[in-house]
């Protein structure tokens, strides 16, 4: 077929046309072999640009068109859709970058047109042998995952069920809620954060299409987007919730005592316990680690208490598999381990707490029933020091990153010590307060303003322990003087990590993670909510540091991405996929091995694509020492076309 | 001490009981005392095998002839082979059952050890020897070769160390680790040298030197492509050099066909030549089992192991991988370890 290319080259405003001479690479191109059409124009992308592009199709006559733009991944789609407008499959339009990969990365005009013009050329060679392909459709399973069940998955969770969908809820521990069940009260309006949250539980615990699963953990998934299937393992379940009547005659027969989670380790709780009144599901729950043995020869005291029979040593842990269209990883956060801050005596005075520690002094629900009282000897603490940034913004020792939350809570920390402590003083040390949100600056201001809270510019050195006080040595360093002050108590605002377990998470649905450890979305920008992975999206801090509004939006976010991707009833999967060339293939599998999406398998000796799993990476080409594989439209025909265009 | 009886008995046996459709061994080769490859099918053919220093070749070769020729026979005999192996091509049969090249019972590895010494390298005993040919090479212990030659029947014994061939020298697992059956005694480290002597001693040049080596190499080359035709890896049904043994079958479109590529000319010229070794070497990280047959084969004495296994020290180095080494093991090119040391993984 004669080749019939059109070139447009977009100026981008300045931002192109700043640095690469568009008219010449538009004149140079329409010389090019195939090259019927070749023009320039101010914004490809708008409105009369690609107006101007279809009518080019048409009036042309184009059978292949390359757009000599910036990044494909920001508008591939739109000229791809407008390809369609054209009557030209949309598989013959390609995108030449010379926005990111060129004008933006060179000053030099005459280099840079040079550049521009290869990059264009590649692409017109490459795209004279596209393919036409048409997408490849996939049913879909009307049934999402959520995985993590904290303040983020609920409300994905809620909102999923709310637009019809049937949910699987999962979630590690025996109670739903997560860390922000542990919070006393909430930035910036001070409302109760059990209060708010339990009404939202309790809808999950009501909701006939959400099945809950908690003390369980996705083990492994196959599959695709659409058409996930995931396995699920729960813990062995041995007190039935269903006859579990919450009289608590077990706990105090039980002899063992561990660290409370729900108290984070201020407090004790026995092996069988329920983590805390309000829990959903509604049950006590037998800590199978704690327990000492589940053999009723060694204890079995709970059992022979209980009247209704509800508990059973025997249960084994179970593993269901489950069909689920999409998925949403709402892992959460945990605060960055206390024993990194030895220099704050971290993990090694019992009145140097992290944040959540406080939160729990505070909260009614706690040990201490609201009152702020020093863990070492109940007195109440008449100085405290809040230590900001603690384990954030310390590439060298630490996070490198800034945990976000933390210059509010503190503020709302002290703030709550005032109210319990009116006579006492509170003291933050900060780098910068980061208050950027609605009411939130206000609120900071309010703390020192109305409760006397003295902030204090500068890092902390060290903190001791000095004749029963915790001496604080630190540094102001806008009055330029150094400060001791002899405190009852420290606080110290932890980063924010991804909670344990977001490495195998990532690691089980092959979602990426970014350098800190947080899970990764598709695009920073355009698309915050999506995972790399098709079909799996994030929500709250599992994603990055973040506060509850934010997580909340994030999580409706989320769910309304799957109630989109879930309201087709076939899904379209890219045509780019990979294809094998029988011949060439010998069987030796090292595609089936490198292939990250499990899209290859063996059948008679030769490799054969699942072009539904396949989402065209082109490992397999990389590996194939026979050549004899090869990613629809981007052949290694088309790669050496490219490669002679760029060194000619 | 390996008996050459046993090993003839043994394949004997495999025709006799009509276990194997033939076996691959080594005869006297009919001039001068290097050893020749044969494919034994008659039960009385055995007497003729030998196994001495100058069995050189790796045989595994004609494992995938064996297997090319059945799959485009019209009545393919796939019963099993039985093949003479050494260490090293016990680790070419492992290399190519990781890659499902053929199965297991497809093949009976008849592995011999070569008890702490090795092969001769052909150019060596010959630069040792001035100019006069040997009649007979034999083991003549741990640390020497027994050779005479023609006019002189008298048994000299040279030191291993100076005509061993350099694989033999760097060898670590001189003993077939995957067999059905070894004769000799398991010695499997040597002390001649260090593993990748050469490639380390080849690395301690700068980049311009070595650079300046290699060019002259492979201004030298002829690409007569010996190196690829006796590389037991290099059964790829299309090479990435050639035009001539495109395969053309029903399923080969028009397009396929108008659309070959031609990554690298077949002429001979430093750089197509440069492109041609190199692409090679890729091909073969995390499978060259340092056989030397690619080397020993050169006509103009291109140090080829040296590419090979440079890339092997490098797979050793960063993934604790050796070629061959384990059958189960997913092939270098294609896996990945999680706990992978280096941070481009995470």
């Amino acid at each position: 077929m004669t080749k019939r290319t059109g070139v447009f080259v977009c100026h981008c405003g300045k931002n192109i046309a700043a640095t690469v001479d568009v008219k010449k690479v538009a004149q140079e191109l329409a010389e090019d072999d195939g090259v019927v059409f070749s023009e320039d124009y101010v914004y490809m992308c708008s409105d009369p640009g690609q107006t101007a592009v279809i009518d080019a199709i048409k009036d042309n006559d184009l059978n292949g068109m390359v757009i000599s733009c910036c990044s494909p991944t920001l508008h591939e789609k739109t000229f791809r859709d407008a390809s369609e407008l054209g009557d030209l499959n949309a598989f013959q339009c390609e995108i030449a970058n010379i926005r990111e990969q060129c004008a933006w990365v060179h000053n030099d005009m005459e280099v840079a047109t040079e550049k521009a013009l290869k990059i264009t050329r590649a692409s017109v060679r490459r795209v004279q042998h596209n393919q036409a392909l048409e997408p490849i459709g996939v049913p879909v399973t009307r049934r999402a995952l959520v995985v993590g069940a904290g303040i983020a998955g609920i409300q994905a969770a809620l909102d999923l069920t709310d637009a019809g969908l049937d949910v699987v809820l999962v979630e590690k521990q025996a109670t739903i809620g997560g860390n922000m069940l542990k919070l006393s009260e909430t930035f910036p309006t001070l409302d109760c954060s059990q209060c708010i949250l339990s009404p939202k539980m309790v809808s999950v615990s009501k909701n006939s299409k959400i099945k809950l699963m908690t003390e369980s953990e996705v083990e492994s998934i196959s599959g695709f987007v659409g058409n996930f299937k995931v396995k699920i393992k729960k813990k062995a379940e041995f007190v039935d919730p269903e006859l579990c009547k919450l009289c608590d005659d077990c706990t105090p027969v039980c002899p063992v005592a561990v660290p409370n989670e729900y108290d984070v380790g201020l407090t004790n709780r026995r092996a069988i316990h329920i983590p805390f009144a309000q829990a959903i599901p509604a049950s006590f729950t037998l800590d199978e680690e704690a327990c000492l043995g589940l053999d009723p020869v060694v204890c079995g005291k709970c059992e022979e208490v209980c009247d209704v029979g509800a508990i059973d040593y025997d249960k084994k842990p179970t593993v269901t598999e489950e069909e689920i269209g999409a998925i949403v990883v709402s892992t959460g956060f945990d605060l960055y381990g206390m024993e990194h801050m030895g220099e704050f005596g971290g993990g090694r005075y019992p009145d140097v707490l992290d944040g959540l520690q406080f939160e729990r002094l505070c909260s009614a629900s706690g040990a201490t029933e609201g009152h702020i009282m020093r863990p070492s000897d109940h007195k109440v603490p008449k100085e405290i020091v809040f230590i900001q940034c603690s384990g954030s913004r310390d590439p060298e020792n630490h996070c490198a990153y800034c945990s976000k939350i933390c210059c509010m809570y503190t503020a709302k920390h002290a703030t709550l010590y005032k109210h319990h402590v009116p006579d006492g003083q509170a003291y933050i040390f900060y780098i910068d307060i980061r208050s950027g949100g609605k009411g939130y600056e206000e609120f900071v201001q309010r703390s020192m303003e109305n409760d006397g809270v003295i902030y204090l510019r500068g890092r902390v050195s060290r903190v001791y322990e000095k004749d029963g006080k915790l001496k604080v040595m630190g540094v102001d360093t806008l009055a330029g003087r150094n400060i001791e002050i002899d405190a009852d108590m420290v606080v110290l605002a932890q980063a924010m990590e991804p909670s344990k377990g977001t490495a195998e998470i990532a690691k089980i649905l092959k979602i990426g993670r970014d350098k800190d450890g947080f899970l990764a979305e598709a695009h920073p920008k355009l698309k915050p909510v999506e995972s790399v992975t098709a079909g799996i999206y994030l929500a709250g801090a599992a994603q990055g540091p973040k506060d509850i509004p934010e997580t909340v939006s994030q999580a409706g976010a989320a769910a309304s991405k799957v109630i989109a991707l879930l309201s087709k009833d076939q899904l379209a999967h890219s045509p780019t996929v990979a294809k094998v060339r029988d011949p060439w293939c010998t069987g030796c599998e090292m595609c089936v091995d490198a292939c990250p999406y499990d899209a290859i398998a063996l059948v008679d000796g030769k490799a054969h694509v699942n072009e539904v799993l396949c989402e065209g990476c082109g490992s397999c080409v990389g590996v194939c020492v026979r050549a004899a594989i090869d990613v629809k439209n981007v052949t290694q025909l088309q790669v050496h076309e490219m490669i002679s265009a760029i060194m000619a | 001490m390996v008996n050459v009886e046993e090993i003839r008995d043994y394949a004997a046996n495999l025709l006799k009981k009509g276990e194997v459709k033939s076996v691959l061994g080594f005869r006297r080769g009919s001039a001068s005392a290097f050893a020749e490859p044969c494919t034994i099918t008659d039960v009385g053919e055995a007497t003729s095998l030998v196994w001495d220093p100058t069995c050189l070749n790796n045989l595994t070769l004609y494992l995938v002839k064996d297997r090319k020729q059945q799959a485009a026979a019209k009545n393919p005999d796939n019963r099993p082979v039985g093949i003479v192996a050494k260490g090293c091509d016990s680790r070419a049969i492992g290399v190519l059952l990781q890659e499902n090249y053929f199965k297991r019972e497809d093949v009976v590895v008849i592995g011999v050890s070569c008890e702490g010494t090795g092969v001769v390298d052909p150019r060596k005993l010959s630069a040792k020897l001035k100019g006069r040919t040997a009649s007979r090479v034999t083991f003549g212990g741990a640390d020497g070769i027994n050779v005479s030659v023609y006019g002189d029947e008298t048994e000299t014994v040279i030191p291993a160390r100076e005509i061993l061939a350099d694989r033999c020298l760097e060898c670590r697992a001189a003993v077939p680790a995957l067999n059905d059956v070894v004769f000799g005694e398991a010695v499997g480290a040597r002390e001649f040298d260090e593993p990748f002597h050469a490639a380390k001693e080849a690395e301690s040049l700068s980049a311009d030197e070595r650079w300046a080596t290699w060019e002259h190499h492979f201004d030298r080359c002829l690409r007569c492509f010996a190196c690829r035709a006796v590389c037991p890896m290099c059964y790829c049904p299309e090479c990435v050099v050639d035009s001539t043994t495109f395969v053309v079958t029903l399923g080969t479109s028009a397009e396929e066909k108008a659309n070959r590529i031609r990554w690298c000319e077949r002429s001979a010229n430093t750089s197509e030549s440069a492109v041609y070794h190199l692409t090679r070497t890729i091909h073969l990280a995390g499978r060259c089992i340092d056989c030397g047959e690619c080397e020993r084969v050169c006509p103009v004495n291109i140090p080829l192991r040296l590419l090979n296994t440079k890339l092997e020290k490098e797979a050793f180095e960063m993934f604790e991988y050796q070629a061959g080494h384990d059958i189960e093991q997913a092939s270098l090119l294609s896996s990945f370890r999680d706990e992978d040391p280096n941070s481009f993984i995470r």
